[in-house]
């Protein structure tokens, strides 16, 4: 995996270098751009590794196929977290994005804790008597919004001298720190998308591009308005941001700024289409400010396609350059059943297995493309990217 | 800033915080510390704090020109620039690089002590440099002790800056006052808790004569 993530860096270099006189600052920014990559991507492979192992065998149905990046790109330091949680709860998946801003912290916890507060929340609510399954998702990720985000107030003291984390505050409280999420959570019958903040979830349904959310601007018409009633100020200061401060409206944590900055998501509950229903992207901004949904989506699509079953051959691949040892890194980073614990397989006892080996392929090069079109588009942020295969997998 | 005084009769500025009485025994401060020649295209503030501890609690604190980030937000870290012939020594023309955390519309600031008077406790500086948009920021902080109606300590801090084109005044002092006054705040919470542990302390070395 480290190696598909200096490849990205290199390939940005490289475009770089076609454009202009590389000087020895661009050189030495570009080396120290590909050294936090490789620490980055090793960071993430040891964090993939122990989610796979946290694997269980489906009940109902299979685990959906997804792909996952996650590096820290032009930004001085990490602070964008994942978490993809395959049958979390019985028959359900779950997948988040947060990107922190001020410090790590914030991002973190939502990473280690939203998904186990998201549970319990569903757990709980499965007992009572609401039957609208829109309602009651609604009520599920509300609530656990609101625990993440009062969690948020002492998750550095919950995280003690974590070494991700560099606040040099000397009191506990660490009001000026904060993150998106975004969240998915793929059910039997439905899609469930909450978010909060400016990371983005976009699906693609029917060859057309669906946002499932809408970025949580200061400007954003009804946010302005909810802002000015509350009595807070949003002023044009690098963009629009709530006193000239932070460039989003919703957040967890950001203490100092409630409560104009507050951490009630927006959540859309959606019928999954059998035979529609193709790919779901979560994605922190440092893809979305450079990336379209559209264009995401086009590339997203292009890659599935490539790997489907008796579909297009090795060649047309977006990705056919990457060497077989890399192949074999981006194998390991997609979800993969029990029986394919030994790797991708390298000659294919039988033809379907082979194609589903290289459909578990498909999503985490999608993901890895679409992070490495984000560098190469010069990204300023940490670039965060998860890609879910919506397309039903037979039973066991 | 330009305040009309008349004789004993003087306006507390608005949104000050400070009673009528408070702000009399400020005004040879204000005066002497916190006015501005404010050219076109400038705005200037004024921000008031009161804080229960000593004002040698709160000075302590706030001259410390090597390390904003004990009471100051949004750090992400500070480092003094080397000075041979200064060494250690906090002086004037002494300057440091602040990293800002990520999200705010910032990222380093370059910044020159401009006056650390002990005796009148008075401190001063200007940001000289850095990615940001407050350009020929100058501000001045002194603190002050009050006797009337009760003892407390008052901070006053100003500045003064130049207005960025596409922002109005108006967005210029929202955005700088936000910052003081969530610094000030903090400040507040780090001497009163500085105050309060001291006092512990001074009570624990008392205890043991009682039982002599």
């Amino acid at each position: 995996m480290a190696e598909i993530c200096c490849e990205a860096a290199a390939a940005a270099a490289g475009s770089d270098q076609k454009g202009e006189c590389a000087g020895s600052r661009a050189a030495r920014r570009r080396r120290m751009e590909i050294r936090r990559l490789r620490v980055v991507a090793e960071e993430a492979s040891a964090k993939r590794r122990r989610l796979e192992a946290d694997e269980e065998d489906a009940v109902g149905g299979r685990a959906p196929r997804y792909g996952v990046t996650s590096v820290c790109g032009r930004r001085r330091d990490m602070e964008d977290a994942v978490t993809a949680r395959p049958e979390f709860i019985n028959g359900h998946h779950f997948f988040g994005v947060f990107d922190g801003h001020g410090c790590s912290h914030v991002a973190t916890s939502c990473g280690e804790r939203m998904h186990q507060i998201v549970a319990e929340e569903a757990t709980a609510a499965a007992g009572s008597s609401v039957s609208d399954e829109t309602a009651r998702w609604r009520g599920v990720m509300e609530k656990s919004y609101a625990r993440m985000d009062a969690e948020a107030v002492v998750s550095r003291e919950t995280a003690g001298p974590a070494p991700t984390c560099r606040c040099e505050m000397q009191l506990p409280k660490c009001d000026h720190v904060g993150s998106t999420a975004v969240v998915a959570v793929v059910g039997p019958r439905h899609l469930v998308v909450a978010n909060c903040g400016d990371s983005r979830a976009v699906l693609s349904s029917g060859g057309a591009t669906i946002p499932l959310s809408a970025d949580h601007k200061p400007d954003r018409p009804d946010e302005l308005e909810r802002i000015h009633a509350a009595g807070g100020r949003v002023i044009f200061w690098d963009g629009a941001r709530v006193f000239g401060m932070l460039a989003m409206s919703r957040a967890i944590g950001d203490s100092y700024l409630k409560p104009f900055v507050i951490s009630d998501p927006e959540v859309l509950v959606v019928e999954r289409k059998d035979g529609e229903d193709e790919f779901l992207i979560l994605a922190s901004d440092g893809l979305w400010d450079v990336v379209s949904n559209e264009v995401a989506c086009k590339v997203v699509r292009t890659c599935l396609r490539n790997r489907a079953p008796r579909g297009g051959r090795e060649r047309s691949s977006p990705t056919s350059n990457l060497s077989p040892r890399q192949s074999s890194a981006s194998g390991g980073s997609s979800s993969s059943g029990d029986e394919e614990a030994g790797g991708p397989s390298g000659d294919g006892a039988g033809s379907e297995s082979d194609g589903e080996s290289a459909e578990d392929r498909a999503c985490a090069e999608a993901a890895i493309l679409l992070t490495k079109l984000a560098l190469a588009r010069q990204s300023a942020d940490n670039v965060s990217v998860v890609v879910i295969n919506l397309r039903r997998r037979p039973r066991s | 800033m330009d305040q009309q005084g008349a004789g004993g009769d003087a306006e507390v500025p608005a949104g000050l915080g400070l009673t009528a009485a408070e702000y009399e025994q400020l005004r040879s401060t204000v005066d002497a510390h916190h006015r501005y020649a404010v050219g076109e295209g400038q705005c200037s503030s004024l921000l008031a704090q009161r804080i229960h501890a000593p004002p040698e609690a709160v000075w302590a604190v706030v001259r410390r020109f090597d390390c904003p980030q004990v009471y100051k937000h949004f750090i992400r870290s500070c480092a003094l620039r080397p000075d041979p012939e200064a060494g250690d020594a906090l002086c004037p023309g002494r300057l440091r690089e602040v990293s800002v955390i990520s999200g705010l519309p910032a990222s380093t600031s370059t910044e020159r002590l401009d006056l650390l008077d002990d005796a009148a406790r008075v401190f001063g500086f200007s940001i000289t440099g850095g990615e940001h948009r407050l350009r020929n920021y100058r501000s001045v902080t002194t603190v002050s002790e009050l006797a009337d109606p009760a003892i407390c300590t008052v901070v006053l801090e100003s500045y003064v800056v130049d207005v960025p084109d596409g922002n109005t005044e108006d967005d210029t002092r929202l955005f700088a006052d936000t910052v003081i006054r969530l610094n000030l705040q903090k400040l507040k919470s780090v001497a009163e808790a500085n105050a309060a542990e001291a006092a512990a302390t001074t009570n624990s070395v008392l205890l043991p004569r009682p039982a002599e």
